[in-house]
């Protein structure tokens, strides 16, 4: 419970320092505010991936069902926090921009991703032997894993060269106050401790709902 | 199954010669597939109107159209097997690489025939600008091995759920998305006297990405 | 500084709703593994 508590408190005082304390970043100014939410949303859009396809992979090697509890659960989880990125950016591009989307490379690849985990949770629930929805999902994880590296770092830069008329939306290099830094910084690590402790969450009620269906 | 070189590329090849003439008897998939090419190619090109000035445009359309035939028909070349039970024989005779690899050079060759009708209608009908044949049938040939490495790969993952068409078209998108991005640009540049190298390298890396998970994973994909 | 503080009490908020909600989530899971 202190762990818990000491998560709230964490958060809540990078919020309340990163909105009332730190300054605006030049470019951005008011919609400074967006990047402590939207980048770490991304980050642990990209995080719970990592995660999911990790345990996809592991759940091949040693067909073991609870590396396949934290796939999916990390799925789940990757697939709200990327709509909370894909949102939030898009809001945060309309205020920059006046769009509120542009095929930029970041929106694209963020776009890509979220894809992926509709896809591979439409997968998921479109069979319903336990075995089987683990070991083919497991392999889609994998072919996305293959596809990533493309989708997120290859493609997106390919707009340019298919679509030559530039919009001006490069986050130039700014030079960040240290106190944005370390609010910054701060809402990454308690966004990663937020997300690890739904994880769990979602993997224990799993193995619940296993234990109730064997009984 | 002792699956030595020899061997292997004989099962290989059954397979595809099995392939190629269960389709040739009905002829059914291929007819479904030439039609359904016509009817996209058709609406594309009519509704788009002449581009010969567009020719970014045109490559993107082209494209599509190609997508939409390997969506529609490469997502049953699995699901036969499963349907009719055939898959635990040909299991016995042949590895899943094997079957796969098989089913793989299949889907090349069908791409093939679809495109070898559907290419030379499309540049008609929209009057697209002469194309530097070299570099256009690279990017087409590399185009079609890449589109067709995603699509067996996926349709055997799909061939074992209950979904279908809908389902393939949603979980192969992403995976197909570097092929189209690729194929669109290596064929602009082909329009645009531009080198199309990197294209090339790129759907190739894709290409020979995919084909090396799949050695990986047909095995992990037919159980029992 | 107006708007600041609307979006601070509404991030709060929403932060301290989901941590709520969490919390009982847990409670209830740590409640069902005893049995």
């Amino acid at each position: 419970m202190l762990l818990r508590l000491s998560l709230f408190v964490w958060i809540s005082v990078a919020m309340v320092v990163a909105l009332l304390k730190a300054p605006l970043v030049p470019v951005l100014l008011e919609t400074t505010r967006v990047l402590y939410f939207h980048i770490p949303c991304a980050w642990i859009a990209v995080v719970a991936l990592g995660w999911s396809m990790l345990h996809s992979i592991l759940y091949l090697v040693k067909r073991d069902l609870r590396h396949d509890d934290h796939a999916a659960a990390a799925a789940g989880l990757g697939l709200l926090f990327c709509i909370a990125a894909t949102v939030t950016g898009a809001l945060w591009a309309k205020a920059m921009w006046g769009a509120y989307w542009n095929w930029d490379p970041r929106e694209t690849s963020i776009f890509f991703v979220l894809l992926l985990y509709t896809a591979y949770l439409a997968l998921r629930s479109s069979i319903q032997e336990e075995e089987k929805r683990a070991r083919l999902s497991a392999v889609y994880s994998v072919i996305a894993f293959v596809a990533v590296p493309f989708l997120v770092f290859v493609v997106p830069r390919m707009y340019d060269s298919l679509h030559p008329d530039p919009i001006i939306n490069r986050r130039g290099k700014v030079d960040m106050d240290p106190m944005i830094v370390l609010c910054f910084n701060a809402m990454l690590v308690g966004f990663t401790g937020l997300y690890f402790w739904m994880q769990s969450l979602r993997v224990r009620v799993s193995r619940l709902e296993r234990r109730a269906h064997a009984a | 199954m002792p699956a030595s070189g020899s061997n292997s590329a004989v099962a290989v090849w059954t397979i595809l010669r099995k392939e190629c003439r269960s389709e040739w008897r009905t002829r059914y998939g291929l007819n479904a597939a030439l039609l359904f090419a016509l009817a996209s190619l058709t609406a594309v090109s009519f509704a788009a109107g002449r581009l010969g000035d567009r020719s970014d445009v045109l490559a993107a359309l082209l494209w599509i159209v190609l997508l939409f035939a390997t969506l529609s028909s490469l997502s049953h070349a699995f699901v036969r097997e499963v349907e009719g039970r055939t898959m635990l024989l040909l299991r016995l005779v042949a590895s899943p690489t094997e079957i796969a690899t098989g089913k793989l050079l299949f889907n090349v060759l069908f791409l093939a025939v679809v495109e070898v009708f559907a290419v030379p209608l499309f540049l008609v009908f929209t009057g697209a600008p002469p194309v530097r044949w070299g570099p256009f049938l690279a990017v087409l040939g590399l185009g079609t091995i890449a589109l067709a490495a995603s699509s067996t790969l996926i349709g055997a993952v799909i061939a074992q759920t209950r979904g279908r068409g809908a389902l393939f078209a949603g979980v192969s998108l992403p995976v197909l998305l570097p092929v189209l991005a690729a194929a669109v640009s290596g064929t602009r540049q082909m329009w645009s006297a531009h080198p199309v190298a990197p294209s090339l390298r790129l759907l190739a890396a894709y290409a020979v990405a995919l084909l090396a998970a799949s050695l990986l994973l047909y095995d992990h994909l037919w159980e029992d | 500084m107006d708007r600041n503080w609307i979006v601070l009490g509404v991030s709060l908020l929403v932060w301290g709703l989901l941590f709520l909600w969490l919390v009982r989530v847990e409670k209830r899971v740590k409640e069902l593994e005893r049995k």
